[in-house]
């Protein structure tokens, strides 16, 4: 009865595993690299997040260089592989991909295979740590970023107002003279800066277990080092001011008859207001959209649109398992000190919750207009 | 220990086996719901998706739009008027239909000073009572915030309507399940639509903003007289003058129980799960004798035909192949012909047009555009390169198509394809949202969410050549449709165009009274006209124009 004992222990060991919700697991290379594992083995399929923190001090504010660099990094070479061969080893083991703009820094997602996992952690790595920044191909790309620009700006409909509550590079759109004035040179400054390990945070979701993933990461960017150029201090280490009023207004917001007929929505880039234009013009939809906004700042919420508020958000905390990228944002979040706690929840104030509200809605920081896509 | 080795081996190559979609456990209610169900007890929430089949294709041309309607009327939002059953003067039932006639009072009084421009206008006071209605209506509605029901509980509703579906999908912890199985019961019972006037006044105000749309020009002439190249912009004055009622009545016969389906993933077993779902859905009425509309068939071989419109913006090369439907026997491998084109930027249209010769900026290739219920099309659309015109690109396309029907498919490509069907698949099983979605429209789409998983297993048994023989059988000039989209505007650059819609409205006037159907004639005329040579288009013209009486031509 033994053995049978014994596989009846190992096949529910395995079933058990497949099931095991993900648990975040941290650990950090010499080099600073902070790494968050969820280990979730249920399918072939790893995820990754490779987050670059912002670095105020670096010039990275400048209207148009982050979009510009992203876009230079798509199109060089990296590593031992030029462009279109990296392209193609990437589409032949079925790996994505993708950078993206964030209020807080730069960010590439990676989805694999888990068989291919080697490949695709060193791939990420070559893009991010080995780009052979091609010169040749500056022109096209600022003339590319400058037509996504004048895209999103031409689509009149509906009008668009960010929130913005704290200053956030992915809202400045570049004018086309601050764009011709990006420079070679300050791309790869922009890059040496910015790409800094003990500024980085490695997410790993998925089948992959952790002696593995520390194997695998430390291959692959244990030899990642910073210039020695002085880390300046980066503000948003320190939690975002608010994030439990912000995690509640994003709740309270949409569907606030207050605000009708103005939409009101949570992006990549942040919070944003919308209205149809209808006959009447976009300075008519302007004013109407102001005028709800200004008459939901002076209202504000009440003790009871807190406590609903607060039992939707603790609720809702079970669906981020239905999004494998949510769980990603919740583990940056948690990484970078800037996710909401049940603790903290507990501890806002309806005073607390509308101050974010009035400076959400402070008609100076609201920013009116489109961004291009890949201001995300 | 021997005899274990084996039962070892296979336990473990049960882990190992190659993607499968999902395990999923199928049920059928008296009144002919289907229920689906993928079991994730390690979440604690799920995914809802409720797929009412027939989509916009089985719309009557008279409420073409009525999925999107209700899409945005109906679902999306839930709030607690929304499920207000109370009937009689002064429930929210009362007021709407007294919205309703008011608007439609309003809609005839603007039809009346359109013919009478002199006569004592009426709008003024209807304006008035509407106003005060929509207070009394506002007065009913929640005025706090978080007010809607599943948003209160953590949870979000999306609703769209397609081509071959209309697709309801919900997230809510796994505890809200049976409130989830109880307000949509209600909601479909009661079919309050509360939001319609506002719903419709926003997809008017959108079709209005977007104007003429590329897309819908080529399903227009690729699949002329069928619903899939419907253009709802063209039924702008009928979706205008559509009742709260009608919507209502059309919802009552289109949402029958045998032809919606509920797919649940997540943290819910089907022990728990049925009894819920037949005490609530299993409550609606069985709807006996429905059947589906028959829809009309249209031959693929109805020739290689062109259009060209200026509808501002950039150039871009669309061109569409009629294809079969997704159950017929070669849609699978034009599902591969599709990858091999245009999988990202390794397909073969991004690598020979974009990076090798230079002469587009972006290719991005469709299949079972708009459906794949129906016979749809797979569509390629290219923007050209600064300096290179269309009839290049054009021509360049045309090389690649004879390329994939002709010259062997090397094993490489042919590999790389397989592997990203594969991760996309992958991915699918890993967000309960798009497996939801996937098994949904398979039903929707194929009659059997089978097929989502056959259809895997079947592409990887499928070979090169049937691949070649199927681009062979389909991709071919007489199936073909090709659209150049030019810069600029029509305006003041195709005077033929314009007379030719002055003389079509003129003609209208005098044998069609209503105005919606009016104009959509004179919209269905101007597409079937567009496709002709321009020499066609002169003679029908003057044949048209003679037509009219001397004083109007």
């Amino acid at each position: 009865m033994k053995p049978l004992a014994a596989l009846a222990a190992l096949t529910l060991a395995i079933q058990l595993q497949a099931q095991a919700p993900p648990r975040t697991q941290v650990f950090s290379l010499p080099n600073g690299l902070k790494v968050f594992l969820l280990e979730d083995h249920e399918r072939p399929l790893i995820r990754a997040r490779l987050h670059l923190l912002l670095d105020r001090a670096s010039g990275a504010l400048r209207p148009g260089l982050g979009p510009l660099a992203l876009r230079m990094l798509e199109h060089s070479d990296a590593g031992n592989l030029k462009a279109g061969d990296f392209h193609q080893l990437l589409a032949g083991a079925g790996i994505e991909l993708a950078p993206s703009l964030r209020v807080d820094g730069l960010a590439w997602d990676l989805v694999a295979r888990s068989r291919d996992q080697d490949l695709a952690l060193g791939m990420l790595a070559d893009r991010v740590l080995r780009p052979i920044f091609d010169p040749s191909i500056l022109e096209a790309q600022r003339l590319a970023c400058w037509r996504e620009v004048e895209r999103a700006e031409a689509s009149p409909s509906p009008l668009k107002l960010h929130l913005a509550p704290e200053p956030n590079w992915t809202l400045q759109a570049p004018t086309l003279d601050g764009l011709a004035a990006i420079t070679y040179e300050d791309l790869l400054a922009f890059h040496s800066r910015m790409s800094r390990p003990d500024r980085a945070v490695l997410l790993l979701h998925g089948d992959v277990g952790r002696e593995q993933a520390r194997r695998l990461i430390f291959q692959t960017f244990g030899t990642w080092t910073a210039l020695p150029a002085p880390a300046t201090p980066v503000a948003s280490t320190a939690p975002a001011p608010g994030p439990e009023a912000e995690a509640l207004l994003a709740l309270l917001l949409p569907g606030d008859p207050a605000l009708l007929p103005v939409r009101f929505r949570m992006e990549g880039s942040g919070p944003m207001a919308t209205l149809e234009v209808g006959t009447s013009g976009p300075a008519a939809a302007a004013s109407v959209m102001l005028d709800r906004l200004q008459a939901l700042r002076r209202r504000g919420f009440t003790e009871a649109d807190l406590h609903r508020a607060r039992a939707a958000w603790s609720a809702g905390r079970a669906l981020v398992a239905l999004h494998p990228e949510a769980l990603l944002d919740q583990a940056l979040a948690e990484a970078r000190g800037s996710a909401a706690t049940p603790a903290r929840m507990e501890a806002l104030t309806v005073e607390a919750l509308n101050r974010e509200l009035q400076r959400w809605l402070d008609p100076a920081r609201l920013q009116p207009g489109a961004l291009p896509a890949s201001g995300r | 220990m021997r005899p274990l080795l084996p039962i070892l081996l296979a336990a473990l190559s049960l882990q190992a086996q190659g993607p499968r979609l999902a395990e999923v456990q199928e049920r059928r209610l008296s009144n002919g719901i289907r229920v689906l169900l993928v079991e994730r007890r390690d979440l604690a929430a799920f995914h809802a998706a409720m797929v009412l089949q027939g989509g916009r294709a089985e719309e009557p041309s008279a409420l073409a739009g009525a999925n999107d309607l209700v899409a945005r009327a109906l679902f999306g939002q839930t709030r607690p008027e929304d499920l207000d059953a109370a009937k009689g003067p002064g429930s929210m039932d009362a007021l709407l239909q007294e919205e309703e006639g008011i608007l439609e009072s309003l809609r005839q009084e603007g039809l009346r000073r359109r013919k009478d421009p002199a006569s004592t206008s009426q709008a003024p006071a209807l304006e008035a009572a509407l106003q005060n209605l929509r207070r009394a209506l506002k007065a009913r509605s929640s005025a706090a915030p978080l007010a809607d029901l599943y948003a209160a509980r953590g949870g979000r509703q999306t609703a769209s309507a397609s081509a071959d579906a209309l697709l309801v999908q919900t997230e809510l912890p796994a505890g809200a399940f049976e409130f989830w199985c109880r307000t949509e019961v209600q909601r479909l019972s009661i079919l309050q639509l509360s939001r319609f006037s506002e719903a419709r006044a926003a997809l008017a105000a959108e079709l209005r903003a977007q104007g003429p749309q590329g897309l819908a020009l080529l399903r227009g002439a690729a699949l002329p007289g069928h619903p899939y190249g419907r253009d709802l912009a063209d039924h702008l004055p009928a979706l205008e003058a559509m009742r709260r009622s009608d919507l209502r009545a059309w919802a009552r016969q289109a949402f029958r129980p045998d032809r919606l389906a509920l797919v649940l993933v997540g943290g819910i077993g089907m022990e728990t799960a049925l009894p819920l779902i037949e005490r609530t859905f299993g409550a609606l009425p069985a709807m006996g004798g429905g059947e589906d509309p028959l829809l009309p068939e249209i031959p693929a071989d109805l020739g290689d035909r062109r259009i060209q419109a200026s509808l501002g913006g950039t150039s871009t090369l669309v061109v569409g192949w009629r294809i079969p439907a997704r159950a017929h026997r070669d849609h699978l491998a034009l599902r591969m012909a599709a990858q091999l084109l245009g999988a990202g930027p390794s397909g073969r249209l991004a690598q020979r047009l974009v990076r090798q010769k230079g002469l587009a900026q972006g290719v991005e290739i469709g299949l079972d555009v708009p459906g794949g219920r129906l016979p749809g099309l797979l569509m390629a659309s290219l923007a050209p390169a600064g300096g290179k015109t269309l009839a290049e690109l054009e021509a360049a396309l045309h090389t690649e198509i004879l390329r994939l029907q002709q010259e062997p498919i090397p094993t490489d490509e042919w590999q790389r394809a397989l592997t990203q069907l594969d991760v996309d698949q992958l991915r699918i099983q890993d967000e309960p949202g798009a497996l939801a979605r996937t098994l949904g429209l398979a039903w929707a789409e194929a009659g059997d969410w089978r097929q989502a998983d056959l259809e895997l297993q079947r592409l990887r048994n499928l070979g090169p050549e049937t691949v070649q023989a199927a681009a062979r059988a389909w991709l071919k000039p007489s199936h073909r449709t090709t659209l150049w989209l030019q810069p600029g505007t029509d305006e003041g650059q195709d005077p033929l165009e314009i007379e030719t819609a002055r003389v079509l409205k003129a003609l209208a006037a005098n044998r069609i009274e209503d105005l919606a159907q009016r104009e959509h004639m004179v919209s269905e005329g101007l597409r079937q006209l567009r496709m002709l040579s321009l020499e066609e288009r002169r003679r029908t013209l003057q044949l048209l124009t003679a037509q009219l009486p001397p004083e109007k031509r």
